[in-house]
Formats: C-alpha cells, sequence, structure tokens
C-alpha cells in the first residue's frame, strides 16, 4: 500500500506521462509491483533509454522503489545511468548518488542535495491533483521533465522549475502579507526544496 | 540529538509556533520519514528525535536564507 507521499507523487507523474502521450514521447511506467531493481536495471539495459525520471523514496546514496527496495544504488549498478538524463524526485540523493551517476560520461543527475518536503491539504488525500497546497510543489518539479521532452536542455529545465518556485514562493510572500496562517510554514518548506535542488553532470543535455 | 542550550529552545519555541498557526487538515510529507500533521510534527519537535531535529533544521534553514537575502536574491532574480 502506498503512503500519501507516494500516492501524490504518482498523480503528479501521470500529469509527466500524458504530455509525453501527447508528444508522442514513448514511455515506460514502471510503477507498484514493477518498480523493482530487477525490472528496472533491465529495462535500462535492454532498452538504452535517454531519460529517467525516478519518482519516489531515496537518500543520499540511494533510490527506492515499490516498498522502499533499493532499485539504484551508488554501491551497485549506478553507472546503469551513465550518459543518460536523470531526474530524481526523491529525498537527497542529488548529494552523493547524482555525482556517481553522472561520473566519467555525458550526462545529467537533476535531484534534491537534501530532503524533498511538500505540505499537502488533508482533504484533498483521495484526489491529489486538486490540492493546491501540494501544487505549489509539485507543480515546479513537474516542470523539469516536461522541459526535457520539450526541448530543452537539462540546464533550461532545472532553471525553468527553479522560476516556476521562485514565482510560487512570491505568492505565497503575498499570502503572507494578507495574514494567510499557512503561508510562512508553506514558504519555508518550499524555500528548502528550491535550495536543494541542483543540477551534476552535463548542464546541456538534450532529450 | 537532543535540544541543549537556550538558543536551541528558543529555535524549538519558533518552530513549535509556527506549526502551530497550520490548518488542522494540513500534512507534511518529510521524505522517507512520513508524512504527519501538525500535531504529529510538534510532538517529534518537543521530543528532539531524528524527524523533529529535521523540522527544526528546515526553520534553520529558512531563516539563514530571510537573513542573508538568499531568499528575497532568489525571488526578484526571476522578475
Amino acid at each position: 500500500m502506498y503512503d500519501d507521499c507516494t500516492e501524490y507523487l504518482s498523480a503528479y507523474a501521470s500529469l509527466v506521462l500524458k504530455e509525453a502521450k501527447k508528444l508522442g514521447v514513448p514511455t515506460k511506467d514502471l510503477s507498484e509491483e514493477s518498480a523493482n531493481k530487477k525490472e528496472v536495471e533491465k529495462f535500462i539495459t535492454k532498452t538504452n533509454t535517454k531519460l529517467f525520471f525516478a519518482n519516489g523514496h531515496g537518500n543520499d546514496n540511494q533510490l527506492c522503489g515499490h516498498k522502499n527496495e533499493v532499485i539504484i544504488s551508488g554501491d551497485e549498478n549506478a553507472d546503469l545511468l551513465k550518459n543518460k538524463i536523470i531526474y530524481a524526485r526523491a529525498c537527497s540523493a542529488g548529494a552523493s548518488l547524482g555525482k556517481k551517476a553522472v561520473q566519467n560520461g555525458d550526462g545529467c543527475f537533476i535531484g534534491y542535495a537534501h530532503l524533498f518536503s511538500f505540505w499537502m491539504d488533508g482533504k484533498w488525500s483521495a484526489a491529489p491533483l486538486k490540492d493546491k497546497t501540494a501544487a505549489f510543489y509539485l507543480e515546479p518539479s513537474n516542470e523539469i521533465v516536461i522541459a526535457l521532452i520539450n526541448g530543452k536542455s537539462s540546464r533550461e529545465a532545472h532553471e525553468k522549475s527553479k522560476k516556476m518556485m521562485a514565482k510560487n514562493m512570491k505568492k505565497l510572500l503575498r499570502l503572507e502579507e494578507k495574514q494567510e496562517p499557512s503561508a510562512m510554514g508553506m514558504l519555508q518548506v518550499l524555500w528548502n526544496n528550491y535550495e536543494g535542488q541542483v543540477l551534476h553532470g552535463n548542464k546541456e543535455a538534450y532529450f | 540529538m537532543k535540544m541543549q542550550n537556550s538558543m536551541d529552545l528558543s529555535l524549538k519555541e519558533l518552530v513549535l509556533a509556527r506549526l502551530d498557526i497550520m490548518p488542522p487538515n494540513f500534512k507534511l510529507s518529510v521524505g522517507d520519514k512520513g508524512t504527519f500533521t501538525k500535531q504529529e510534527l510538534m510532538y517529534h519537535v518537543n521530543e528532539g528525535d531524528s524527524i523533529g531535529v529535521q523540522v527544526i533544521e528546515m526553520q534553520l534553514n529558512f531563516i539563514k536564507a530571510l537573513t542573508t537575502g538568499k531568499l528575497i536574491e532568489a525571488i526578484n532574480k526571476d522578475e
């Protein structure tokens, strides 16, 4: 069973898949049980896919899949990601794994050097895409892959996402001025994602 | 890691006050640590456990961004 976090991340990832379909970009959705190490390694090796979008839990050195199974580890199979364009919407993998993944290759890694966090409105737990609170955080992160599949470079995708976060932070500051009690707490978390988002490797990588 | 000195205590008070004004239906996803209501977050901050420390660090990081002007710089950069 998914937790709230992965439920939201999956719902937002479905928007990226929708955009890819619209653009005619072939995709493979390795979600739920198929988000395991064996399937992921098989897919990356056999298809030589250029873009890899990981969506779930992680830490400095690992990306996890279904039931927190480690699917990519800096100590084991990070070389699989060499020469790929990777976006990891997962905690902390930008701190160490991201650097290892782009070593000696022309790929890039966009991720977070610390926790990726977001506020959600519990009223919308069953319908994450209607949650305007979570949208402050998840729309800018979706923008990374959307920009990439629309022909932007890794640097442009990274900057576009940060620009959207900056815009959202400005909106929250305006809400704070209007005495909206949740605005400053929301801004604090968005700032952490903004500051933690990193791009390693080739800054001019194209999908 | 436990809160020890008076500066830590002031920061803890600030974090608790900030959490207390969040709407009751809001929940914070703190990476792989889980998703927490404000009451749960306040409990962890009071306990000073790893989740509480994480929340306090976020607050500290934000205060630094405010006081150094990094936040305003980031917001104005894209105007």
